[in-house]
């Protein structure tokens, strides 16, 4: 597939140079240009997570089942990207600096297994949110008062197994800031990269959304086919993540 | 349905994403249109670095001491065996074992950790193609032209189209 290969090749690229980039930003900081050189490093924080989630990973996968499987308008493609993106950021803030602090050595080795940690916690709950799915397509499929009300609580629920794995993208820069002194800098580079990446995300709900509206018009008498095969399809997913897990 | 199951197929293949930019700077010796050895420099991106080098560089002194490339060596470089060295070696059409490394140093350049290995073998230069990048795509293997040094010989670096990971293929005119 040389498209896929080409966007791939233009991803790491990019991600690379700003990579690059943000470090010797963020080394170059003095008093002297302390509120300029933070400001283009929160900039960078942003496109940074914008591409950065725009490759694999980052539970964009589940959004898109879920959002293809599920009737939702854009706004609430936008509310779950940036859930996702807010847990994700918070995880990677208690992780780097619960790690640093508490253990000080021997952080990338636990960070490793931190992260299978909360990758099979995450997969695991992805599977349950594909049996509810799958439940609640099939209970529920007369009830639309009920079926709302459900589809909201297992947005939360998606939002947070996607979320819950710690980014190692934002807890790079934010040990890097750490090391470097540059405390508020690292919770702020973690929040803007979140923003970033909170958009990307989304884009993939809207995307998704847009499948569901073009797929909608004739499988809307059968709706509820199409929820059982997204729910099969995170159960899969899900099983994937929980295997991918115990193999790193 | 289409698109939704090419989704799944694509992203269910991939679930991590490069953290790490490895520069990988190979300088290569030729006899008689044979590979003889190779010696790699892998630079790693800055950020992992000064992750890596807080924990390698136990004493602090800005350096990567003998007892501290021991701790490497054992503890992190040869593990890498189990992922090939994130290099491939394709002789004839057929993926070799990766020569074990020779050699092993590690060091700090512009704040930058970096290794350094050689690999010895006999390679045929117009049979032999090496291919770099990480199946995991935990890794991504950074290979420009202007990083390898060859006598005599062009090097052809390419993209390496593996569907679901990026890598480069160096290849030899």
């Amino acid at each position: 597939m040389e498209w896929y290969n080409q966007i791939l090749k233009q991803i790491i690229t990019i991600q690379y140079q700003l990579n690059s980039y943000i470090s010797t930003t963020i080394r170059s900081l003095n008093d002297n240009n302390l509120y300029e050189t933070s400001f283009i490093v929160l900039t960078i924080a942003f496109l940074y997570g914008l591409i950065h989630a725009a490759g694999p990973g980052h539970g964009k996968a589940l959004v898109a089942l879920y959002f293809t499987s599920n009737k939702a308008d854009y706004k609430k493609a936008f509310k779950m990207g940036y859930m996702i993106s807010i847990i994700h950021a918070i995880s990677a803030l208690i992780f780097t600096f619960g790690i640093f602090y508490i253990l000080k050595t021997m952080f990338r080795k636990n960070f490793n297994e931190m992260s299978i940690l909360t990758m099979q916690i995450s997969a695991f709950m992805i599977i349950c949110i594909g049996l509810y799915l799958i439940y609640s397509a099939y209970k529920e499929k007369n009830s639309k008062e009920r079926k709302l009300q459900n589809q909201n609580k297992s947005e939360y629920i998606v939002a947070f197994s996607a979320g819950i794995v710690p980014c190692p993208g934002v807890m790079t820069i934010v040990l890097f800031c750490i090391v470097l002194e540059q405390y508020i800098l690292a919770v702020l580079a973690a929040i803007t990269m979140s923003i970033g990446m909170g958009l990307t995300i989304s884009i993939a709900g809207i995307l998704s959304i847009l499948v569901n509206k073009k797929t909608g018009d004739f499988l809307d008498s059968q709706s509820y086919l199409l929820e059982i095969l997204g729910g099969i399809l995170i159960i899969v997913l899900g099983i994937f993540l929980f295997n991918s897990a115990g193999y790193k | 349905m289409k698109i939704l199951i090419s989704l799944i197929i694509l992203l269910n293949a991939l679930q991590s994403h490069p953290h790490t930019f490895i520069e990988v700077y190979p300088n290569i010796k030729i006899k008689n249109n044979f590979i003889t050895n190779i010696k790699f420099i892998w630079k790693l991106d800055e950020m992992t670095s000064s992750m890596m080098i807080m924990e390698f560089d136990g004493n602090a002194n800005g350096k990567i001491d003998s007892s501290e490339q021991e701790h490497i060596y054992k503890n992190y470089f040869i593990s890498l065996s189990d992922y090939n060295f994130y290099t491939e070696i394709t002789i004839d059409g057929k993926i070799q074992k990766f020569p074990k490394p020779e050699k092993f140093t590690s060091f700090i350049e512009n704040n930058r950790l970096c290794y350094s290995f050689e690999i010895n073998g006999k390679f045929d230069k117009n049979k032999t193609y090496f291919d770099f990048g990480d199946t995991d795509f935990f890794i991504a293997m950074i290979l420009k032209k202007s990083f390898v040094k060859i006598n005599d010989v062009t090097p052809i670096v390419s993209d390496l189209d593996n569907d679901f990971y990026f890598g480069y293929r160096l290849e030899f005119k």
